[in-house]
């Protein structure tokens, strides 16, 4: 228990406590037994003086008279009075005999003795010498006995209140804060065994356990939400790669079964070869899209021209737009100078390329601009006059496998926007979808160039802008 | 072509010797870094197919390196089931000449070493490229066929100066990707065919005998030959 943190910090402030208390008891103590002391010696000295006064005017027999008057007076009390004869025979007062502790020597001094009364009792005495006489006032400390007692008395509550009021507060502290770590300790054993969806308990007041609760709670957020993606793109490749590899595994068996002559047998082989290379793309998709994720491949940005790269895709796109009757069309005003990625920023272009054009109508048109916003991004859009995609589903076409009705039965795999989307993300952008009416326009935004921006002013980032018009619904590929 | 395969996984090794031989190239196999290294280094190869990954110490990229700083200057074809682009340019960059992922069409590597081959050769890129009656001349960049000139778009120039350096060799449609327009991705819809198609228009159209023929599930070739 010792080692709890909570308690060893408890003791620590009731040793502190009693430390303090005795910092203060100390002077008092000195004070005590110097200062008052010396006030009560010099009291009896005073009384030594005014007796010494009488014997001085009234004589020897003056001076008994006097003592016996006042002892009679019971005036002593805890008082002592003792004059005694040169060889210290008592002549009057209220002790019987000379203290044998007092010495039995003429003089003038002030010392703390055990006096013989009833009961041996502590007392201050002064002796003096009064002509030949020796005289003796002293007092018991019986009358401080109960103020020394209570003090000690006051102290040692004052310890012991302390001691364990201190032990008392670091039990409760500790089982508080071992309470809320078993909460915590709960929880996340839970999240060992798999269970996700826990999180840390937290309360209202910010103390420096729940301010931990609430990071731990944001970190359990996002692997939460990572583990739920990969639970879902397995889920999907299970799916995905199943059914081109269920085709497969049938069209061999029946090739098995039936053995049919060699034309035909050649013909299913080819079919096959094309069914391994539809698993083979969809497995390149998927590596190319964890390498994004990963964010492996924010080491291969350089500064390069946005709008270089678009018209490229342009011309590289042109004669199958044509063929189609499509008016593909760039838009920019100059040289964009971008940071990025010109591998992934190239597929992800032609990924929505072939989405426009895969969607658009004929003679329809497909739009790129690459345009530098206010904020100074460079904005990518492609836009398409197709059908568009309803609101409803732009937020499903970016995940993973996910093939809009229009895709059905076109080729594709359901994973180009989502690598689109993924590219975006990587160059610190979203994609947005926006209507054309009619048609479809993706956009997603580019950090300027470092460099560009230090040397050029005023300083601006640049967006790209993607368009791609299709007549029908635009659908990851 | 004489060509070493270094390659531990017997069924790709086997399959691909097959291949190369049906091809008509002899070909030595090596199932271990260090076999590959020593053939590698002791006899004349005209290409050599790589795995990155080998069993043993010593992997594909080192061996390369190795052979490299030896001043063997045999082209070497990276194979491996690594397909990040960055694992493809550290492969390029070790010393590799070009990088091939597993799975693979056997067509498609075949035609990458017969690249890798004539590449090695050496081709004068001032040399006029000719393939029957089709001239170009690569600095004035002015193609003609039987005296009549035919005007091409620069990348159509590009494209077909590709072909036609690798006239009678099969050019696959990622090569054109890769080394026409440097796109490494596989496009959705059937662009490369139309770019070639286009490009047939203008240098088949009008004559008898065509040049650019497609070769089915491989890619097209450029050849004056039947």
């Amino acid at each position: 228990m010792i080692r709890s943190s909570a308690v060893s910090l408890a003791l620590g402030y009731v040793a502190l406590g009693i430390a303090a208390l005795v910092l203060f008891a100390a002077p008092l103590w000195y004070a005590w037994q110097v200062t008052i002391q010396e006030g009560r010696a010099e009291i009896l000295q005073a009384d030594a003086q005014r007796l010494t006064d009488v014997f001085r005017r009234d004589g020897a027999a003056g001076l008994k008279n006097f003592i016996d008057t006042r002892v009679a007076m019971q005036i002593a009390g805890e008082r002592i009075l003792l004059l005694a004869d040169s060889s210290m025979h008592p002549v009057a007062g209220n002790l019987s005999t000379w203290p044998k502790a007092v010495p039995a020597a003429p003089g003038n001094y002030t010392i703390q003795v055990e006096v013989a009364d009833q009961g041996t009792q502590p007392a201050l005495v002064h002796v003096a010498m009064v002509g030949n006489c020796n005289l003796l006032v002293g007092r018991f400390n019986t009358l401080f006995a109960p103020l020394q007692t209570r003090f000690w008395y006051g102290l040692t509550a004052a310890i012991a209140v302390l001691s364990i009021a201190g032990l008392l507060v670091g039990l409760i502290t500790r089982r508080a804060l071992m309470s809320r770590i078993h909460s915590i300790r709960q929880t996340v054993s839970a999240i060992m065994h798999g269970d996700l969806k826990h999180r840390l308990p937290t309360h209202l007041n910010d103390d420096e356990l729940n301010t931990l609760s609430r990071t731990i709670n944001g970190m359990l957020e996002q692997i939460e939400l990572l583990v739920h993606g990969v639970r879902n793109v397995s889920n999907s490749i299970a799916h995905d790669l199943r059914t081109p590899l269920a085709e497969l595994r049938s069209r061999l068996e029946e090739l098995a079964l039936i053995r049919p002559p060699p034309a035909e047998t050649f013909a299913e082989v080819d079919g096959a070869v094309a069914d391994v290379d539809r698993v083979i793309r969809i497995f390149d998709a998927l590596l190319r899209l964890a390498e994004i994720d990963a964010g492996l491949r924010r080491s291969g940005f350089v500064p390069l021209d946005m709008a270089d790269l678009a018209s490229n895709a342009v011309e590289f796109y042109a004669p199958a737009a044509e063929l189609k009757g499509i008016d593909l069309a760039l838009l920019s005003d100059g040289a964009q100078s971008v940071s990025g990625d010109p591998v992934l920023l190239a597929q992800a272009l032609g990924n929505l390329l072939d989405n426009a054009l895969k969607y658009a109508p004929t003679n329809g048109t497909i739009k790129v601009a690459v345009r530098r916003r206010v904020d100074g991004t460079v904005e990518v859009s492609v836009s398409d006059n197709g059908q568009g995609i309803a609101e409803s589903e732009r937020v499903k076409v970016v995940e993973r496998f996910y093939r809009g009705d229009a895709s059905r039965g076109t080729p594709g795999v359901g994973l180009g926007l989502s690598l689109v989307q993924a590219v975006a993300k990587l160059h610190g952008s979203v994609l947005e979808f926006s209507d054309e009416a009619p048609g479809l326009r993706v956009t997603f935004t580019l950090p300027v160039d470092a460099a560009i921006t230090a040397a050029s002013s005023p300083p601006a980032p640049q967006s790209v802008e993607v368009e791609v018009v299709a007549p029908a619904r635009l659908a990851s590929s | 072509m004489k060509i070493l395969l270094v390659e531990d996984n017997e069924r790709v090794s086997q399959f691909v010797t097959k291949g190369l031989q049906e091809a008509g190239h002899t070909t030595d196999h090596a199932g271990n870094g260090r076999d590959g290294m020593f053939l590698a280094a002791s006899e004349p190869y005209d290409v050599i197919i790589m795995d990155r990954m080998l069993p043993g110490e010593i992997d594909g990229l080192a061996i390369i390196e190795v052979l490299r700083k030896a001043g063997k200057r045999t082209p070497i074809l990276i194979l491996s089931a690594l397909s990040e682009v960055d694992e493809r340019i550290r492969g390029l960059r070790s010393g590799g000449d070009d990088y091939l992922t597993k799975p693979f069409a056997f067509g498609e590597l075949l035609a990458r070493l017969d690249a890798l081959h004539r590449r090695a050769q050496g081709i004068n890129a001032e040399t006029p490229l000719i393939v029957g009656d089709l001239h170009m001349d690569p600095l004035t960049r002015k193609v003609t066929r039987g005296n009549r000139p035919i005007a091409l778009q620069p990348r159509e120039f590009k494209l077909l100066e590709y072909l036609m350096r690798h006239a009678g060799q099969v050019v696959t449609r990622t090569m054109l990707l890769e080394n026409v327009w440097d796109y490494h991705f596989d496009p959705q819809t059937n662009v490369v065919d139309v770019h070639i198609s286009k490009l047939r228009q203008k240098i088949d159209a009008d004559f008898e005998r065509p040049l650019l023929h497609t070769v089915r599930n491989a890619g097209y070739t450029v050849t004056a030959g039947d």
